[in-house]
């Protein structure tokens, strides 16, 4: 159906990012706009916030094959991508709440950092939106530079060495992903990935050349690797989780839902013409890689930041086997599942960890302790919010993994047998067990034991900081009893 | 592949590579311009050939977009990076490989590069027949990249690895140019803004002393 929802949804984080720049030149506004900036940042992310919202009626309506589109731009939402646009816009939405008591300013100013984080949510609703391979790498290469700036906001030292490897190791990935779009378009003259599928002469140029076509498929998983963190390409992350203000790491939990999802719209069609087991072996490889990696250097960190950083290294390898199990049918479900969820969870416990480092001005695990008796709330969201992300039941992470185990059985019991089948799920659950281990860890060397001198005076944070991460960890309980909610987005309830 | 290709696409690898050994941010500056300038000219000579023998709208539009592009990768993010240098300072120093490891290094990328336009030059397409040189010059960039200190010849480095692609990225959409032009001015300035900024933090130009400990 068509219908300028999808198109509104960029516009209105869009203009209302262009009316803070705006403001720029008119320094003597400067004072006011500082009173106003923090509920300028949260309107603007709430009325984003309705207006995806108000896209949900209709697909779920529709069911499967329900499409809200702007062919001319080739913007579609659908239940593919709506479970993770509306992801984005209420993590946007819940970090703009804390921000209003968390920013404190840096870099950048309060209007310049406006328009910034607004940019950013227009490029991953793009992100997610498109369906034409420039407008992928156009919005890719967008999100990428607006979050190198966002991540030199921080007036630190840590800032700027961060930013400066970010931007060189993603936009040169960055390059990897224009090649690889460069390719299939000069081979098919369409940019359109629906047209792609659907047209039986693209396929066929397509089939006739597919060393091309495997290297625009390797072009994307290494471009887009990188981009989101996956290993061997993650040298950034470990650095801009510390080097980043705590809100802003906030906002950039939901940038993996966009880059996840935007390497599986790349790579899924092209399977689906050429159906190699080359590219499911990339796509599995680059997630087993990084979960095994991911959670065995999270376990020796000492500073949080460093510890999430890699934990959701972790993170991204799930989402990333799940979504690279192409041939089974549960793949696309469970990836987007645990995708959103991991999302959700993980801006949760980054939230309440920026809490804390708000109040005692340190990451050290060391120099922490005893903070439970002190910062109830945000202790009990950090927990509650770890534990689902290791898949405890009754919480959402809980399913997530079921989803994951389910997929991955059936996957390999028909590639391998039963036996290989057993053993993946026996490599799986230790990896789970792993990350388990460490936040638990981390969770009683934050909350629990005794109080450090120097932190006696520590109270717990104001509720426009505390509350999102209650949200999240309600969301956490809410999906668990009842994950319908997230699957019946997905298309799958 | 027309000979003139050949020579444009010739001369810019040919700055490419100087870019591997020169030692001052300055020179690896003008290479950046004299690369991109040679890679974009032979697009830019069909698209003034083609208005002033069509004389039609539809040549001008394509002349001018194809100006656009030139003019952006051979002056305009030069001289974004040259003003970041005017901002902080012009380095001299040599790459972090040494000179025997780096001639390897390369000696490799050549050969590895021969090989592959050997292998592929019988079923390349023709609309990609200039893939081989992209891919040199793409090795090349990425290794400029990959090696330097200062961290003004990495943002060098990342233009040319841009600049490289440009033989296929003449073929796609003239809409996307404007937004593509967009986009590489964009990075530059971000990148800019951050060496600028820490060079304010640090002192120095040398990204090996920028580095922290918890």
């Amino acid at each position: 159906m068509y219908s300028l929802l999808p198109l509104l949804s960029l516009i209105v984080p869009f203009s209302i990012g262009i009316l803070h720049l705006l403001l720029y030149p008119f320094w003597f506004l400067e004072s006011f706009f500082k009173k106003i900036e923090k509920i300028a940042l949260l309107s603007g992310t709430s009325l984003t916030l309705i207006t995806v919202l108000s896209m949900v009626p209709y697909i779920l309506a529709g069911g499967e094959s329900a499409r809200l589109e702007v062919p001319q731009l080739s913007l579609y939402a659908n239940s593919t991508n709506i479970a993770g646009v509306v992801g984005v816009a209420l993590i946007f939405f819940l970090a703009s709440i804390y921000n209003v008591k968390a920013e404190k300013g840096g870099r950048l100013k309060p209007n310049m950092y406006n328009f910034f984080l607004l940019l950013f949510l227009c490029c991953m609703l793009g992100l997610l939106l498109s369906h034409d391979l420039f407008g992928i790498y156009l919005f890719v290469e967008l999100t990428v530079g607006v979050s190198v700036i966002l991540v030199a906001h921080n007036p630190s030292k840590l800032s700027t060495e961060a930013a400066f490897k970010y931007l060189i190791i993603t936009a040169v990935s960055a390059l990897f992903v224009l090649l690889g779009v460069l390719i299939i378009f000069i081979l098919t003259g369409s940019s359109n990935l629906f047209a792609i599928i659907n047209d039986t002469n693209i396929q066929t140029r397509l089939i006739e050349n597919p060393l091309f076509l495997m290297l625009a498929v390797a072009c994307f998983i290494i471009g887009l690797g990188a981009d989101i963190g996956l290993i061997p390409f993650h040298g950034w992350l470990p650095d801009v989780f510390p080097g980043s203000s705590i809100i802003i790491n906030g906002f950039f939990c939901a940038e993996p839902i966009a880059l996840i999802l935007a390497l599986y719209k790349l790579v899924y069609p092209f399977y689906r013409i050429y159906p190699s087991n080359a590219i499911i072996a990339m796509m599995i490889g680059a997630g087993l890689v990084s979960m095994v990696s991911g959670a065995l250097l999270a376990y020796p960190q000492r500073n949080f930041y460093r510890m999430l950083a890699y934990c959701s290294i972790d993170e991204f390898g799930h989402a990333v086997f799940a979504l690279g199990l192409l041939t089974s049918s549960m793949s696309f479900i469970t990836g987007q599942f645990y995708l959103v969820n991991s999302a959700l969870m993980k801006t949760g416990m980054i939230l309440s960890l920026g809490s804390v480092f708000f109040n005692t001005g340190t990451g050290n695990m060391d120099l922490l302790g005893g903070l439970f008796g002190k910062m109830k709330k945000t202790a009990l969201s950090y927990i509650i919010c770890a534990l689902s992300l290791t898949g405890v039941p009754p919480l959402s992470g809980f399913y997530a993994k079921w989803l994951l185990y389910n997929a991955a059985y059936k996957f390999l019991l028909d590639l391998g047998g039963i036996l290989v089948a057993v053993l993946a799920l026996i490599f799986l659950v230790c990896i789970s067990m792993i990350s388990f281990i460490f936040l638990i860890r981390s969770f009683h060397r934050i909350f629990m034991g005794q109080t450090a001198e120097n932190m006696q005076k520590v109270n717990e944070v104001h509720l426009t900081m505390w509350l999102p991460t209650a949200v999240l960890a309600a969301t956490s309980i809410l999906l668990g009893l009842q994950p319908n909610i997230l699957l019946s987005l997905i298309g799958a309830a | 592949m027309e000979t003139i290709v050949v020579v444009a696409l010739t001369i810019s690898t040919f700055a490419t590579l100087c870019g591997v050994f020169v030692k001052t941010t300055r020179q690896i500056i003008r290479l950046l311009s004299i690369q991109a300038a040679a890679i974009g000219l032979v697009e830019l000579m069909f698209c003034l050939i083609n208005l002033l023998t069509g004389l039609g709208f539809e040549g001008l539009i394509d002349f001018s977009a194809t100006f656009a592009e030139w003019f952006a990768s051979a002056a305009v993010s030069p001289l974004i990076i040259y003003w970041g240098m005017v901002k902080t300072e012009n380095m001299s120093d040599k790459p972090v490989v040494s000179v025997r490891r780096g001639g390897i290094l390369l000696i490799a990328i050549i050969v590895s590069n021969i090989i592959l336009c050997i292998f592929t030059s019988s079923f390349l397409p023709a609309k990609i027949d200039a893939l081989p040189f992209v891919a040199l010059m793409f090795s090349l960039s990425v290794f400029i990249t990959a090696t330097q200190v200062d961290p003004l010849k990495i943002l060098v480095g990342l233009n040319m690895a841009e600049n490289s692609l440009y033989p296929l990225f003449a073929e796609s959409p003239l809409v996307l140019i404007p937004f593509m032009l967009g986009l590489m001015i964009f990075v530059n300035v971000v990148g800019v803004f951050i060496i600028t900024e820490a060079y304010r933090d640090y002192g120095t130009m040398s990204i090996k002393k920028w580095r922290w400990t918890d």
